[in-house]
């Protein structure tokens, strides 16, 4: 990014504005920009840039005063939310937002954990990329048991945009011909070890409906040469990808979107621009431009296109459209149907089940892979569970217990010191991701009174779960111990997390808000991801979404946000918006 | 053991010999420009923090021996040389709660407390078949010690054992430290590393 590329104040009218710089952002940047548009990035966060600002990587643990822990009092002043995020420690605590300057409100009873990305690249540097399409099953799940609304879009819709962002992402995995988990344009999967080879036999031999295979996730098991000409190299299985990654081994707006879109030159960028609100032409019936306010000088600026793309995230993005009122749209830009806000979703996380596998002793693994293993969706779908809707994934992998396990046994010592040496016994762990249904009480609104330091009012977010989601979360630890007992797992236990401490927004696949729908009476977007009211107006980012599926969504992200970036084209170069 | 792809670099000139050495196998040309990006790394800015420390010298001087007993010198050094009382110090100081702070002192008073009453001299002076048996019955709740010591003595322990394998000596010394690994094997057998990986997972 030697280039100027950044403004801060412009009054040129950009062919298309993008806000947020996240996986979404990046990809809708990357195809206007390609197509000939002169593309403005709107990000809230400061600019980040590839290597130079991967400030945690590469450090080594005892070079880290707190061996990667934070200081407490700054953990409880400034990240008592993002804590909770796995990937949340000193090296990476800089791509995580400052809860203090991002408040929000729940009711009591109903915590839900915001994770927070806010800096150029958003929650790419951040995402676990795990990777998977939908199916026909699941666009089609709302018609299926109504609730929801119907997707207006099916597979054969968006089958070919996999394709696009596949291929240009770099996808690993093993193409297993599965109608519930369509195959994806793959590089070469990641290996199981010998644990797991044994369990995959052990599993798909006892049941016929249950498959288990490797993780598909957008890391470059052996790239390409389109992805070396990216600047991009193999993945070197460090396991520290949210520190962010040099070798630009896995998918990121910085590895992978931002350099197409930069090579137009018909990208610019303003970071520290916080987004108010959406301007809109009630005479022409569309939007203008953007009103931000600057992050840190608190200044107000707008910025004008003739198209404009909402990825600052789910609840960013609602956040915006809420904040976004005039005449003509009271209750928020687009919002005639009132769907807006609404039918909030997440994955349901923390159930499963774990135990020790026997013998095995000789073996081991080098590296640490970067995916764990998928079991696809069998649950109302190839086997029938009456007792709630919809169904789950299952993921897991089988590991060495390492030396953070040991200090629960009994014993100390030489011996002690010798057992941690030799490496521990095999573990095999399942665990679900359960899809929740879309409900008009899962919702998101603009605090009456409370505003954030730039003066935005807050999201009330109200999140809960249904009698259906503890259903699931049932199902899923039951099944996933009658797993590993069936074959062969010691000691199992099982766990659901949700009944401690685990809330809505932890699996950070908040999903929902302005969905696609094909009524205008009953949806935000239609299904080219664009506003039924204001035709220059799109949502690509989680947002969009009408139901959650169980896989993990930001693939379904790319290919939307690429295929509505063809559709806006189109329509802006005929004349229509 | 297999030779890893690339050297142990983490920063500086190392880190950006690691990365060049890639690029060339990889065929990849880094720019001038990205590989001086690479090289003025700046460590996080907790780094440079202040010292602060939770014991004074002879709860410090506890700690350093119930270190060593827990992982005690044997080929590779022990707890001592691998500084686990300092760290133990300054992360106490630092990363634990006023609760936490206290649980462990009370923990550390009651260790000499009861070598006091059994062997009517400080844990430090008492013999090591002593001091073992001592530590030995509080990790099973015998010989008069609580459940509560007994998780007493479980955190301890996960306290020396992270202070020890995530410092240079244990993660390079005892266990097999590989900081970029080149790659995942799944098919990879025990001893051809003979020892368990400092990063797990």
């Amino acid at each position: 990014m030697e280039k100027n590329i950044y403004i801060i104040k412009s009054t040129e009218i950009f062919d298309a504005i993008v806000v947020g710089s996240g996986i979404s952002g990046g990809w809708a940047a990357k195809e206007l920009t390609e197509k000939g548009l002169k593309t403005l990035m709107v990000e809230r966060g400061r600019p980040v840039e590839h290597r130079k600002d991967y400030v945690g990587e590469g450090v080594k643990p005892w070079q880290m005063p707190f061996r990667g822990q934070i200081e407490k009092a700054i953990v409880d002043e400034q990240h008592y939310i993002q804590k909770k995020c796995y990937a949340f420690n000193d090296a990476t605590k800089h791509f995580f937002g400052n809860d203090k300057d991002y408040p929000y409100s729940t009711p009591k009873d109903k915590p839900f954990d915001w994770i927070r990305g806010n800096q150029l690249g958003g929650k790419s540097l951040l995402w676990h990329r795990q990777s998977y399409r939908w199916s026909e099953h699941d666009f089609a799940a709302n018609a299926r048991d109504g609730h929801g609304v119907d997707w207006p879009i099916r597979y054969k819709d968006i089958e070919k945009w996999y394709d696009h962002v596949e291929i240009h992402a770099g996808i690993s995995g093993s193409a297993e011909n599965l109608e519930i988990l369509p195959d994806s344009k793959f590089l070469p999967p990641f290996e199981m070890n010998a644990v797991e080879k044994e369990m995959k036999a052990r599993i798909e031999k006892k049941w016929k409906t249950r498959k288990l295979i490797m993780g598909r996730t957008a890391h470059l098991s052996v790239p390409a040469p389109h992805h070396t000409a990216q600047g991009r190299i193999q993945c070197q299985a460090r396991n520290e990808c949210q520190k962010g990654c040099s070798f630009g081994a896995y998918f990121s707006t910085q590895s992978s979107t931002l350099p197409s879109a930069l090579a137009t030159n018909n990208l610019t960028i303003a970071t520290n621009s916080v987004v108010h609100s959406v301007i809109y032409d009630p005479k022409t019936n569309r939007a203008t431009g953007v009103r931000v306010i600057d992050a840190d000088t608190l200044e107000t600026r707008e910025y004008f296109a003739k198209v404009i793309f909402l990825c600052a995230s789910t609840l960013g993005t609602t956040q915006i459209m809420l904040n976004s009122t005039s005449e003509s749209f009271p209750t928020g830009i687009a919002n005639s149907s009132g769907a807006l806000g609404h039918y909030l979703m997440d994955h349901l996380y923390g159930a499963g089940a774990s135990g020790r596998v026997e013998g095995f002793e000789e073996e081991y693994y080098s590296g640490r892979r970067p995916t764990g293993l998928v079991m696809p969706r069998f649950t109302n779908y190839s086997e029938m569970n009456p007792k709630f809707l919809r169904g789950y994934q299952i993921t897991g992998s089988a590991i060495r217990q390492g030396w953070d396990t040991f200090s629960q046994q009994d014993g100390f010592g030489a011996d002690y010191k010798k057992a941690i040496r030799s490496a521990g016994s095999w573990i095999f762990n399942l665990g679900g991701s359960g899809e929740m249904l879309p409900r008009y009480e899962n919702q998101v609104s603009l605090h009456p009174t409370l505003k954030d330091k730039w003066g935005i009012p807050q999201l009330h977010i109200e999140c809960d779960l249904s009698e259906n989601d503890w259903k699931m979360f049932e199902d899923i630890a039951d099944t996933c111990a009658e797993i590993l007992e069936g074959i062969g797992v010691k000691d199992v236990t099982k766990k659901i997390e949700a009944k401690k401490d685990w809330h809505p927004g932890l699996a950070i696949h908040e999903m929902g808000t302005a969905r696609m729908g094909k009524d205008p009476k009953t949806s935000v977007l239609n299904g080219w991801n664009q506003a039924h009211d204001v035709p220059n107006l799109f949502v690509t980012d989680g947002a969009s979404m009408a139901s959650c599926a169980s896989q993990n969504p930001s693939l379904t992200y790319m290919a939307l946000t690429a295929r509505a970036a063809d559709y806006a084209v189109q329509q802006l170069k005929a004349g229509k918006i | 053991m297999t030779q890893p792809a690339l050297p142990n670099g983490a920063t500086g000139v190392s880190r950006r010999d690691a990365l060049k050495q890639l690029a060339l196998a990889c065929g990849l040309v880094l720019s001038a420009n990205s590989l001086s990006a690479l090289a003025a790394f700046t460590p996080p800015t907790d780094l440079t923090r202040r010292k602060k420390a939770l014991l004074n010298t002879d709860q410090l001087a506890l700690v350093r021996e119930l270190g060593e007993i827990i992982i005690p010198t044997t080929d590779t050094p022990g707890a001592i040389v691998a500084g686990v009382h300092d760290f133990i110090n300054h992360f106490a100081a630092y990363c634990a709660s006023k609760e936490e702070q206290q649980g462990l002192l009370a923990g550390l008073k009651h260790i000499d407390d009861s070598a006091q009453t059994r062997f009517s001299k400080p844990f430090i002076s008492a013999s090591k078949t002593q001091q073992i048996e001592l530590l030995t019955h509080m990790e099973k709740a015998a010989d008069g010690f609580t459940a509560d010591d007994r998780a007493f003595f479980k955190q301890l322990k996960a306290l020396v054992t992270f202070g020890y394998y995530t410092s240079e000596i244990g993660a390079t010394q005892e266990l097999a430290y590989l900081a970029i690994p080149g790659g995942y094997k799944g098919n990879f057998k025990f001893k051809d590393t003979g020892k368990a990986w400092a990063i797990p997972y």
